[in-house]
């Protein structure tokens, strides 16, 4: 047996398609924090204090882990505009107290902001935050809070999170967000408006994605410089969300989604940082593609987090070229029992693992009702069955 | 398949609505004609199923026979008074979910299949279902979940409809991410799937049967 490595060393050399001493486990625990830990998910979003002692309370519950998501989306909610999908200046997203069935999760409540792709491409986000359907929160803020919110508190979270990083030597799993610009104009056209625009209107739709490509990539590697990225680690990381639009056929993944992904992604190494891509839906169809995403990179700054996707497929066609990381069904965690997760979890080691470049997590992130029992199974089976 | 439903089976909205506006010029039966088009409809279907298409073209191919009825319909008005209909279907996603896209297909495939769709929206109270059955009398109703929570109240809204007595009435599907997945005896209905088609034929083998 090798020696035993800290977890970011052991994550580290996953990047880097090599054999670490075990399989990463990295289950993507956010709102089971503070539901396990009987906090608000306002307080998760409003008090950085609380949420990190709700984090430290539920790894001990749920087993530890090789990361921890830090929840950006905090800093993408509070922020002015746009910021992944996220913002509630602009975006009708509604955050509530408590956990079903008294509240729920905070939820988009989709409208279509975005009336001429032309207009917000020549004045900017003016067209989105006057639109009549915006949900116009910056009218009922005041601008000292708001300035607050983007300017002060990201370094108020930032430090909370680097004392976590310090004291309990458990890298953070990123240090920005950015959504791909599809993803955006879903939000902010709606999917059925974006459909047909995908195939009426198909030169602006790729004007509007070039159009959001520098704001994006640019508020996304703020975000991780705050976070620390460079001295705290994981901080260097840029999770980059979804899969676009779900139900992509080849053509319209190729001729409208590609591109964008990969400029992004260049970008985003270029200029230092790493890209955990956190893609979802059944990308399967889409893995011919996806194979060049390292084209023209370094080696270790490309992870590719799948939801759906076949895994002994992606590891056949990605397997020299990116890490993979998933993905213990949802329904699994929820409603199946550890017995089920645990050889759910040694398939995945056995299909994925050899060789390296594989982290043993969730497809998309472990739901807040999930059995504890079922997500500590996760992290008890990279012990049982993930030594090189 | 004539010129119509070949235009609507590749996606080309010029064509099908130039197709209907030839149609409704030569006098044609516009009952026909969204025969016609329906007809393009399901071969965009079987695109579908056999992994040729994906949710994108399905969602499009609706959009599309939507536009097209839209220009019929005057015309169904003015000869029959009104457009028949296959039957009623209620749908809605269930309370403590707020998901809308997978409901709105499958309630936009029903309508382009003939059905009157009573939608009552999201986040919808299993109180509000039965309510809803009470009025419409539907043969069949929809319950869409994403989440894993939704799953539960999956659960409530069958338990109420049994309590309300009107189990034996409807028939039920649920469609939706996490549903699919589970156990088929948690969710107590007559079909689960996640899969928008595979929910449209199977509500049109239950109504094809009834109508036997």
């Amino acid at each position: 047996m090798k020696e035993r490595l800290s977890c970011y060393e052991r994550l580290e050399l996953a990047w880097n398609l090599q054999e670490a001493d075990r399989v990463p486990v990295a289950p993507v625990n956010c709102y089971i924090i503070p539901y396990l830990a009987g906090i608000s998910i306002r307080d998760m979003f409003y008090d950085p204090d609380k949420l990190i002692a709700a984090t430290i309370k539920a790894r001990e519950m749920l087993g530890g882990g090789d990361n921890i998501d830090p929840n950006i989306t905090t800093l993408n909610h509070l922020s002015m505009f746009g910021r992944a999908g996220w913002d509630q200046a602009t975006l009708d997203w509604r955050i509530w107290d408590d956990f079903p069935p008294k509240g729920n999760l905070p939820s988009l409540f989709e409208k279509a902001l975005i009336e001429d792709y032309d207009d917000v491409m020549e004045r900017g986000f003016a067209p989105l935050l006057y639109s009549k359907n915006g949900a116009q929160a910056i009218f009922t803020r005041s601008i000292d809070e708001f300035l607050y919110y983007e300017f002060e508190y990201p370094k108020v979270y930032a430090a909370a999170w680097r004392r976590f990083v310090e004291e309990q030597e458990v890298p953070l799993l990123m240090g920005g967000r950015a959504c791909h610009p599809l993803d955006m104009l879903q939000y902010y056209r709606g999917i059925a408006n974006l459909t047909q625009d995908i195939f009426e209107q198909p030169e602006k739709v790729k004007a509007m994605c070039d159009w959001l490509v520098e704001y994006e990539t640019t508020m996304a590697m703020r975000d991780a410089m705050i976070m620390g990225a460079g001295e705290v680690p994981g901080a260097e990381v840029i999770f980059f969300v979804n899969g676009g639009p779900p139900g992509m056929s080849p053509r319209i993944f190729d001729e409208f989604y590609w591109p964008t992904a990969k400029k992004m992604i260049d970008i985003f190494v270029t200029r230092g940082f790493k890209v955990h891509c956190h893609w979802d839906n059944d990308l399967t169809p889409h893995l011919e593609t996806i194979k060049h995403m390292a084209d023209g990179l370094p080696k270790g700054k490309l992870l590719l987090d799948l939801e759906k996707t076949d895994m002994k497929r992606a590891k056949e066609v990605l397997g020299d070229r990116i890490c993979i990381f998933g993905n213990v069904p949802s329904a699994m965690l929820v409603y199946g029992t550890p017995e089920e997760v645990d050889a759910y979890c040694r398939k995945l080691i056995e299909e994925c693992a050899p060789g390296g470049g594989f982290i043993l997590s969730t497809e998309c992130e472990t739901p807040w009702d999930s059995r504890p029992e079922n997500v500590r199974a996760i992290v008890q089976a990279a012990e049982k069955y993930g030594w090189y | 398949m004539g010129k119509l439903s070949d235009a609507l089976a590749v996606l080309d909205k010029p064509a099908v609505l130039a197709a209907v506006q030839e149609g409704i010029e030569a006098g044609t039966d516009p009952l026909q004609l969204v025969e016609e088009a329906r007809l393009g409809l399901e071969a965009v279907g079987r695109e579908f199923d056999k992994g040729n298409y994906f949710l994108m073209e399905l969602l499009r191919a609706a959009q599309i026979f939507k536009d097209a009825v839209a220009l019929l319909t005057p015309k169904i008005k003015e000869r029959y008074g009104s457009a028949a209909s296959r039957g009623t279907v209620v749908i809605g996603t269930v309370a403590g979910d707020v998901h809308d896209l997978g409901k709105n297909i499958v309630r936009d495939l029903l309508q382009c299949n003939g059905f009157e769709v009573i939608d009552l929206g999201v986040d919808v109270p299993a109180a509000r279902f039965v309510e809803a059955i009470r009025q419409h009398r539907p043969k069949v109703v929809g319950m869409s979940a994403l989440l894993s929570a939704a799953v539960t109240q999956v659960g409530r809204t069958v338990e109420a409809i049994e309590e309300a007595g009107l189990r034996d009435q409807v028939r039920l599907i649920v469609g939706g991410g996490i549903v699919g997945e589970v156990k088929r005896n948690m969710l107590r209905v007559d079909h689960a799937t996640t899969n928008a088609n595979e929910g449209i034929s199977v509500i049109l083998d239950w109504f094809g049967r009834e109508q036997a």
